[in-house]
């Protein structure tokens, strides 16, 4: 059986002006000498391309921490790519934006982290939120599209009312309210990030009522905590199926967090053809299809549907990176989920995102638990 | 505009929304790419798209694909037309001038 990739996550630095407590980046991050130049994007957006992906998604870190975003964008395009940057939005001046613009960004996603400036900069442990909201007005007037990406968790979903209006007025074409996933900095942060079951059935509501208000005039996507699902996510469409993510340094992965599984080698397109390594290496192939599955995944008729979820939730909570993802109702280690739900919410410090060293780092074993720290 | 496209006038000039683009893909064929997603085109769709460039009214759009599919009926090409173009619409794909 063979896979097409239909998108390629670009990390192109870990570098980022905000400190948000339920980053995706892993705990260690690359540094700036390791990160891909832009010839050597250009030359993997080729490559991608050739392999079949439309989509590019440049991210980070913050993405515009680079001084060519507008040359990784140009690049991107010219690879015949659809190219959307995600973005903080700090430090994009009404210059920049505009090459950006003309550089032939076809979709902007800009991050809010409340509706409340005191809470979203609480969030993001840096005065943030005033800019985004100067920006959202500037994108407005550009012919490009316009996604809010909206972080929900415990502390912001009583004010999700207020977050709809705030898109409503900002005038966007599509909002992603997505409930933190927990990896990364956001599973040191778990235990203050993830919502009652009464809030989940709240969000489902306003939602709706939401949907049918603005039909035709926002777009909402909406993803709830895998935690109180019946059956579990298919986790990036399933393992090596069709997407990747490059890391700054150029590592390809099948998701953000699979450094969290042992013993995979990933490979680097400073060293490898991409092709070689989304169709050959032993990282992406290691979960593709059904025969590392354990039961009840394997006789199960939904695997066609949710590859078993996600392999670094099932490496996280059971240690087995092979076990069924143990939010599914029908793992035998369900009761780890549930027991994390059930813990009354703890209020340590957060636990805020770093930035990257600038001396080159060594990626060790990342820690599959760890304990929260002050 | 963000509007609804439930009873357009013929006068009306759609196009496709910002960030919305056509593209080939070698193997799935003509494709729109959208915002985070993509939908595969088939039949005259990828013809009916084409159309839609911010100059033609909607009645040209619909008038220019009833002559090219004479064979048809042309009833049933307004509706489709306006069908396929309402679905774009509530996808946020299409707007108009």
């Amino acid at each position: 059986m063979s896979f097409v990739p239909r998108a390629l996550i670009a990390e192109v630095t870990h570098r980022c002006p905000l400190r948000c407590v339920y980053c995706s980046n892993p705990l260690e991050m690359r540094s700036r000498s390791d990160e891909l130049s832009t010839a050597e994007w250009q030359r993997v957006f080729g490559e991608a391309a050739a392999l079949g992906v439309l989509q590019l998604h440049l991210t980070g870190g913050e993405p515009l921490a680079r001084p060519d975003t507008e040359q990784l964008v140009k690049a991107g395009r010219a690879a015949g790519l659809y190219v959307n940057l995600i973005t903080s939005g700090i430090g994009l001046a009404e210059a920049r934006l505009e090459a950006l613009v003309a550089a032939g960004l076809d979709h902007v996603q800009l991050s809010f982290q409340d509706a409340e400036q005191e809470q979203a900069d609480e969030i993001a442990g840096t005065r943030a939120h005033r800019t985004k909201l100067d920006l959202a007005e500037r994108i407005r007037k550009h012919r490009v599209a316009f996604t809010m990406n909206l972080v929900v968790h415990r502390g912001n979903l009583g004010r999700l009312p207020q977050m709809i209006a705030l898109a409503e007025e900002l005038e966007v074409d599509k909002l992603e309210i997505a409930n933190v996933q927990y990896y990364g900095w956001a599973f040191e942060n778990r235990g203050r990030l993830l919502p009652t079951r009464e809030q989940v059935r709240e969000t489902i509501a306003i939602v709706d009522a939401a949907r049918e208000r603005l039909k035709g005039r926002m777009r909402i996507d909406c993803v709830l905590p895998d935690y109180y699902a019946r059956y579990p996510k298919a986790c990036m469409g399933g393992w090596g199926q069709g997407l990747m993510l490059i890391d700054p340094a150029g590592v390809v992965l099948p998701c953000h967090a699979a450094r969290v599984i042992p013993g995979l080698t990933f490979d680097d397109v400073r060293s490898k053809p991409l092709r070689w390594i989304w169709e050959e290496s032993s990282s992406f192939q290691r979960f593709r299809g059904d025969q590392w599955m354990q039961e009840p995944c394997r006789s199960c008729e939904r695997k066609t549907r949710d590859f078993g979820g996600c392999r670094c939730q099932a490496m996280m909570y059971t240690g087995d990176p092979d076990a069924t993802d143990p939010v599914c109702s029908l793992s035998p280690q369900r009761g780890l989920i549930d027991a994390v739900i059930a813990q009354e919410p703890v209020a340590p410090q957060w636990v805020y995102r770093i930035n990257p060293s600038n001396t080159p780092t060594t990626v060790t074993e990342p820690r599959a638990t760890t304990e929260p720290r002050a | 505009m963000k509007d609804q496209i439930t009873e357009p006038a013929p006068t009306r000039i759609p196009r496709l929304a910002a960030g919305c683009r056509m593209s080939q893909s070698a193997d799935l064929g003509p494709v729109l790419l959208l915002p985070e997603s993509m939908l595969r085109l088939t039949g005259p769709g990828p013809r009916i798209v084409e159309l839609c460039d911010g100059a033609r009214t909607l009645g040209d759009v619909i008038a220019s694909l009833q002559s090219e599919f004479s064979a048809a009926d042309p009833e049933m090409i307004q509706r489709e037309v306006l069908s396929f173009l309402a679905s774009l619409n509530e996808r946020r794909a299409l707007d108009f001038v």
